[in-house]
């Protein structure tokens, strides 16, 4: 509205675009006539027929190759993965430090073994023994440990109550880390006080116990005695 | 980079003139009266401080070679005047002449009288004097150790409010323009200022107010400088150019309705591409993958303003044309340089290119072909445009507007050939494993020095042509406004 008061907008025809006078546009007109280009797009003097699909495919084209490049070149996302010329080995198996969770641990006690001995630890009266201040939880892990991959059925003296039971062999199911998480939770609750599990001791035992189904508690208390009674 | 013109440049016609080609009469309208007084304070100022960065660049850069010079007191020791000298050049000339520019395209796009401009002039009070005052503690205290952000925490709460007030004005004079109509360089405007101040704040929060843990630290900050130079400074000369080609040639853009696909993918993308300037550090792999990435997808809008801006400038001889037009020599100087830079930023992003040049004057090299090749040169030309029609005043001097382009024009492509040539050498050097010491070549140190020197003249140059004008405009308004 204010051009008018520049000396050379008033005689400047309204289509501008081919007049290629040394004088420029006025701002008015030149915000108008690309206006009306970006609407209207064929703008007949282009020449450039061709042009909006090459550009098109270009860009498809581009995208294209960045999915490609991010998935090859980031190791699938592993926060944990910085050189990309790192050898394959140290990024799969480098040292990992296994830190046994309790809490995981809470949770996979939960849905894996409190069926038959409770949330509460304290097992069914004559039918499912006690974990809670059990010198079986928290003496030798190794007993422990091969109880749960191998399972244990046969009658049990505990406390003066007789048990006779059948643990299916429930660990064997279970991956190395998810058994040293539960182990570590039964050790440390409910008043029990030993020390954590690890996977590997795991892996130890679930090599000792084979490919055996079951274990009588006679056996287990031969091989691993327990240490109070 | 000029060197194209040049064999097309018909003998006799190639003078610039020392005044802007269509006012017959120092006529000043009343769009440009209404934003004169903040834009010419910016431009002042950005002048002076550039005069200041560059009289410091000659320092810091002798001091490469000649180690003990101005060594005798700690106020002057290298590392204290290389702060200041970057933050001088970024904050104080760049960004204050970037501010004043973006102010008076949008006035004049939407043809918006500003009722209120002291506003923004407080504005750019308040921002110069918080360079001011944290220039004086990094000169007399220390600084922190982040590039660009080395000023004192509470300067960046006074620069973010300097900011919002002085681009206030843009936004309102975008939302109240008379027309619908919007035009490219609106866009780009409007998104630089809103991405400077978000990103600044934020990379103050995370780096320095509270700082993030190890790695995301850096990562914070190379996000700070992409955006810092590709979206504050890189968007707001990108629009210039988009307004002054069309302008001087008094043609259409060519593609012009590629162009809302290429500001969304600049912006889009590049804030994305700081982690490929941190390739080859601890930082998780798909982090720096997905930097590579944003930094090829930059061929989209560079592949569209090279349509916009060659394809303009190849048809009615618009390379001539450019070349004898003052502004259009400095805009296409800078047109051809961004293309360089963002065409180096793709093909250095490779990990194997990258791996070499990694640690050497390479992307010195690379950050000055961008901000001063390309953003120091558009404003340059955005001067020679606007200064006359906010003073009424004609350019004293054709002889200094000639002198400031060839010693700029000289210095830039030499600094830059430089930096990228002995950065490649290095790195090689480096790559087969020779001692560092040997890989150190002295001839660089001289070759920055003797083009620091040529920046001053100049600078110098374009100054006295400056204030010329603005101090003779002063009086001449005065006694228009009498008669």
């Amino acid at each position: 509205m204010n051009d008018s008061y520049r000396p050379n907008d008033r005689h400047r025809r309204p289509r501008a675009s081919n007049d290629a006078g040394t004088e420029g546009f006025s701002d008015g007109r030149l915000v108008e006539v690309h206006h009306q280009l970006a609407n209207d797009k064929e703008e007949p003097a282009e020449g450039f027929a061709l042009l909006p699909v090459i550009v098109v495919f270009l860009f498809c084209g581009f995208g294209f190759w960045a999915g490609l490049y991010l998935t090859r070149n980031s190791d699938g996302f592993n926060p944990g993965s910085f050189d990309l010329d790192a050898p394959r080995a140290l990024v799969d198996n480098g040292p990992k430090e296994f830190e046994p969770d309790p809490v995981k641990g809470e949770k996979l006690y939960v849905t894996n073994c409190a069926g038959c001995h409770q949330p509460t630890g304290l097992g069914v009266a004559a039918a499912f023994p006690p974990l809670a201040g059990s010198p079986w939880v928290a003496g030798n892990e190794e007993r422990l440990l091969k109880i749960i991959i191998g399972g244990l059925a046969g009658e049990l003296d505990y406390k003066g109550t007789k048990y006779n039971g059948a643990m299916p062999n429930v660990g064997a199911g279970l991956k190395d880390a998810q058994i040293a998480h539960i182990a570590t939770y039964v050790r440390q609750a409910w008043g029990n006080a030993a020390g954590p599990v690890t996977d590997a001791k795991v892996a130890e035992a679930r090599k000792a116990v084979g490919a055996r189904a079951s274990y009588s508690p006679a056996e287990i208390l031969q091989a691993h005695p327990l240490e109070i009674k | 980079m000029s060197q194209e013109n040049q064999p097309s440049r018909p003998s006799g016609q190639g003078r610039p003139q020392g005044r802007p080609a269509d006012t017959g009469s120092p006529r000043i309208s009343r769009v440009d009266a209404s934003v004169a007084s903040p834009v010419k304070f910016f431009f002042a100022s950005a002048l002076l401080w550039l005069l200041v960065s560059s009289v410091l660049a000659v320092i810091t850069a002798v001091k490469l070679h000649l180690p003990g010079f101005l060594n005798s007191c700690e106020h002057l020791t290298f590392g204290r005047l290389d702060a200041i000298q970057r933050n001088v050049f970024f904050y104080g000339w760049a960004s204050n002449a970037l501010i004043g520019l973006n102010l008076w395209l949008l006035a004049s796009l939407g043809r918006f009288e500003f009722r209120n401009g002291w506003i923004a002039t407080l504005g750019g009070l308040i921002w110069n004097l918080a360079l001011t005052v944290g220039i004086a503690c990094v000169l007399i205290d220390s600084h922190n150790a982040f590039e660009l952000l080395e000023l004192p925490r509470g300067v960046a709460l006074a620069f973010f409010v300097a900011f919002l007030l002085a681009a206030l004005w843009p936004a309102v004079a975008f939302v109240r323009r008379p027309t619908g109509q919007v035009f490219v360089s609106q866009w780009y405007i409007l998104g630089a200022s809103f991405v400077l101040p978000v990103v600044y704040l934020l990379t103050q929060l995370m780096v320095l107010w509270c700082p993030t843990n190890g790695v995301l630290q850096a990562l914070v900050h190379s996000w700070f400088l992409q955006n810092f130079l590709l979206l504050w400074l890189g968007a707001s000369a990108l629009a210039a150019v988009y307004y002054f080609l069309p302008k001087e040639l008094g043609t259409t853009l060519t593609g012009y309705y590629l162009s809302t696909v290429g500001f969304w993918t600049l912006f889009l993308f590049a804030g994305w591409t700081g982690p490929a300037t941190l390739l080859g550090s601890p930082v998780p792999l798909w982090i720096q993958s997905s930097g590579v990435v944003a930094a090829v997808m930059l061929l989209i809008p560079l592949t569209i303003t090279s349509i916009n801006f060659f394809g303009t400038l190849s048809r009615d001889s618009g390379w001539t044309r450019a070349w004898n037009n003052t502004t259009l020599r400095f805009v296409a100087f800078g047109l051809v340089a961004y293309t360089l830079a963002i065409a180096l930023q793709i093909v250095f992003s490779a990990r194997s290119l990258n791996a070499i040049v990694r640690f050497t004057s390479f992307a010195a090299g690379q950050q000055q072909l961008l901000t001063y090749a390309f953003v120091s040169m558009v404003i340059f030309g955005a001067a020679y445009y606007i200064l006359p029609r906010l003073t009424g005043a004609f350019w004293p001097s054709a002889k200094l507007v000639h002198l400031h382009f060839w010693s700029c024009a000289l210095a830039v492509v030499v600094s830059v050939a430089g930096s990228l040539f002995f950065g490649w050498t290095q790195g090689a050097a480096l790559a087969a494993a020779k001692p560092f010491a040997q890989t150190m070549q002295p001839q660089e140190a001289l070759l920055s020095s003797a083009c620091a020197v040529l920046f001053l003249i100049g600078h110098v140059a374009f100054a006295l042509n400056a204030f010329g004008m603005l101090t003779t405009c002063s009086s001449s308004t005065e006694e228009a406004r009498q008669a």
